[in-house]
């Protein structure tokens, strides 16, 4: 009887959770299956056409060329913000003067909206009155700025501010993990003659190999899903370069405007069956690291 | 235990309120629909959405003016979005929190239509006003039936620094395709070490950016500006060829603003108005921005865009017919039609053109009314060379919008033939899907001349 009633008071409390996770996530994700396999645009009657949709996607370069984006915007984000924040992280967790300070200012990207981090790196970095070009040319270090947010350079600028506005969040998880690294393992290895160096290499890294698991998951997961910051700096231009997968995915949904009709339609349809690739290939790579990482979740 | 208890109950109470709340809402609003839901003296609120944010103080005042003055005890929230207007509205309908009337416009008109926003209007128009408002097929009539009625339209020009004109010793504003590039050149000699450029657009958005230039250039020599020939009722993008190599030619000179790739409208104005770009196109919006929004540090003019070699084939496209629409989902049409009516008075739309809002596209009104009196606008008024399209048929082509594919060409080369090719080719795959899919119209009009719109509007 107790049991029951415990299980009764469980589900209870489950219940609001559950029915806004029906309502907001459930539901949208069944719509989506359905309209995978027909053609709508918003308007008019669905049609059913059965796997038109995914034939469409090999064939779309544009997409394809989203996913190789992806990639290189992930993979540059990942690479400079892990070592960055877990270096931050080590730094942090020692015994310095202001540490508390320092932390709160590299988590403060963190709590910023990315819309405002972006327009503010857009100010940054524009290349007809950036503020960055300004400094170049006044400093005699550029005659005439560097294009940030052209062809060339682009990629690396969005990388550059994804990675800003990552790294005190990850560092403050790999603070966590070293804060739970048992001290006195430190010191032992110090009187066997352990240098700084092997201490981090032998005992802080595979100490924090489940920590470090789980960031890089969150980093992967959110890298491949990250668009926001790349809407705001370049929509995806110039001309595709930083077009990256769910971006992509947004503007088949919400286009952005034209004076032409055309160029506003809505594509609910084929926009769900990119919604659902989109969805399989960030879930594939999870599943991949998370396979190919197993070995970090043990401290030997 | 018994504390769990409570906040369970607790938690489900809210829950059932929460949608117990939504429920005694709609039972409210089902009987202010049927009109006696209104208590003596209360008023019937609508709401008022507009995308429009040039107009936005001319219209707040108006509204204000119609709440205090209108004796039907209607009350009107002017709603001003942003960019985000289509997106909204689309939300709006979904969640039967839709707006009374709506602000529609050429390129929203026809796929408000098709999504069953808008409400006819026909039942309420007085024959004067159907005399008074040209209908215009696509434009403000579906299927033999109205759904809006023009105040302004909007002309597109090529808009000019007429400062770093005459530091270049150039005297007038290009007319042709090469005039165009060669001016961008010289301009750019004259301007580069105080950082002016020649030219620019927008192409953070290649859509915008080309809409507004590309398209009226194209339409000027007499091609459709959006890629389709009204002629044969089939895509054919080869008019804009050499419009694209020209822009190009500009971009490879050096011409170009540099960073015109991440460059927005309202940045390129602000660019404008410092008096560092020479030459831009775009619409007759231009006037009230540096008035207000950026005003302008130099002297500048706009004149007829340029054509490809000089010659005027077509018509520069006089955008607009429509401005206020009932939504299908109002519950108090009556209420929003005497908003809707108020607003085309005479007194208003006069006092719109006027105060250069906007260039009125309702003939007693342009007949009567002054020319504005903001700097700039005299070369925005309707002249010889301005008409208004039919409207283009709208497709979803797979694969790169021609827009994005063009701007793509500028920025890396490549085969311009093969894109076009490519671009018809897909154009014309999707315009087939839509006439046989949609129901969509697209006849071929061997005897249709371009040349010919143009020309009805100017004084």
């Amino acid at each position: 009887m107790n049991k029951t009633k415990n299980a009764a008071f469980a589900y209870s409390y489950l219940l609001p959770s559950a029915i806004l996770t029906l309502v907001l996530g459930i539901y949208p994700i069944a719509w989506a299956f359905r309209y995978m396999f027909y053609n709508y645009k918003g308007y008019g009657t669905a049609r059913f056409i059965g796997l038109d949709n995914f034939t469409r996607i090999m064939h779309d370069s544009q997409f394809w060329d989203s996913v190789v984006n992806t990639f290189v915007y992930a993979g540059g984000k990942l690479l400079l913000s892990i070592p960055l924040s877990l270096l931050l992280a080590a730094i942090l967790n020692r015994k310095i003067r202001g540490r508390q300070l320092l932390r709160a200012v590299f988590f403060m990207p963190t709590v910023i909206s990315t819309a405002v981090m972006a327009v503010v790196f857009f100010t940054i970095f524009n290349s007809y009155n950036g503020i960055l070009n300004q400094f170049l040319i006044k400093f005699n270090m550029s005659s005439s700025g560097i294009d940030w947010l052209g062809p060339k350079h682009a990629m690396l600028t969005v990388i550059l501010v994804a990675v800003w506005g990552a790294v005190g969040n990850y560092m403050l998880l790999f603070l966590a993990g070293l804060q739970n690294i048992p001290e006195d393992v430190y010191e032992s290895s110090s009187l066997d003659g352990a240098n700084k160096i092997q201490q981090f290499r032998f005992i802080t890294l595979p100490m924090l190999g489940p920590v470090l698991q789980m960031v890089i998951m969150l980093a992967i997961i959110n890298a491949l899903k990250g668009y926001e910051s790349i809407m705001v700096l370049t929509e995806g231009g110039p001309a595709g370069k930083t077009e990256v997968m769910f971006l992509y995915l947004y503007k088949l949904f919400f286009p952005v405007g034209g004076s032409s009709a055309s160029t506003q339609v809505q594509e609910f349809g084929y926009g769900s069956a990119v919604a659902f690739v989109s969805a399989l290939i960030v879930g594939m790579i999870s599943v991949i690291y998370f396979y190919a990482s197993r070995r970090m979740n043990r401290i030997d | 235990m018994k504390k769990q208890l409570l906040l369970a109950s607790l938690s489900t109470v809210l829950a059932f309120g929460l949608a117990a709340c939504g429920n005694s809402n709609t039972a409210e609003n089902s009987g202010e629909a049927s009109g006696s839901g209104n208590a003596p003296g209360e008023k019937t609120k609508i709401s008022y959405w507009t995308g429009d944010r040039h107009d936005a103080d001319f219209v707040k005042e108006k509204v204000a003016e119609f709440n205090k003055t209108n004796t039907d005890g209607i009350e009107v929230e002017l709603v001003v979005k942003g960019d985000d207007f289509d997106t909204a509205l689309d939300l709006s309908f979904q969640t039967a929190d839709a707006p009374d009337v709506i602000r529609v416009k050429e390129n929203t008109i026809g796929t408000f239509y098709k999504k069953e926003y808008l409400a006819p209007i026909d039942e309420y128009l007085s024959d004067e006003m159907k005399a008074k408002f040209p209908e215009m097929a696509n434009l403000n009539t579906f299927d033999g039936k109205r759904y809006s009625l023009p105040n302004y339209g909007t002309t597109m020009r090529l808009v000019y620094n007429k400062d770093l004109f005459a530091k270049a010793g150039i005297t007038n504003p290009p007319t042709t395709l090469q005039e165009l590039v060669d001016t961008a050149k010289k301009l750019t000699e004259a301007g580069k070490a105080d950082g002016a450029y020649g030219f620019a657009q927008n192409f953070k958005n290649p859509p915008s950016a080309l809409g507004r230039s590309a398209r009226v250039i194209a339409e000027m020599s007499g091609f459709g500006g959006f890629g389709y020939d009204f002629k044969t009722a089939r895509f054919d993008f080869s008019g804009f060829k050499p419009i694209i190599e020209a822009f190009k030619q500009i971009k490879d000179d050096g011409s170009m603003l540099p960073g015109v790739e991440s460059l927005d409208i309202d940045p390129l104005r602000a660019q404008f108005a410092e008096g560092k770009i020479g030459m831009y196109l775009s619409f007759s919006s231009e006037p009230g921005v540096y008035s207000t929004q950026f005003p302008a540090k130099i002297d500048w003019a706009a004149a007829p865009a340029p054509t490809i070699d000089g010659k005027a084939k077509g018509a520069s496209g006089f955008l607009g017919g429509q401005w206020l629409a009932l939504s299908s989902k109002s519950k108090h049409k009556d209420a929003a039609w005497k908003f809707m009516e108020y607003m085309y008075s005479d007194s208003i739309l006069t006092a719109y053109q006027e105060n250069g809002y906007g260039i009125s596209m309702v003939p007693s009104i342009s007949a009567a009314a002054k020319t504005p009196e903001v700097n700039g606008i005299e070369g925005f008024l309707p002249n010889q060379y301005d008409g208004v399209w039919p409207v283009y048929p709208t497709v979803a082509p797979e694969g790169m919008k021609s827009d994005d594919a063009f701007f793509k060409y500028m920025l890396n080369g490549g085969d311009l033939d093969a894109t076009i090719a490519d671009l018809n080719k897909r154009y014309n795959a999707a315009l087939d899907d839509a006439i046989k899919n949609d129901g969509l119209k697209a006849e071929p009009d061997p005897g249709f001349d371009p040349a010919a719109l143009a020309g009805k509007f100017a004084k």
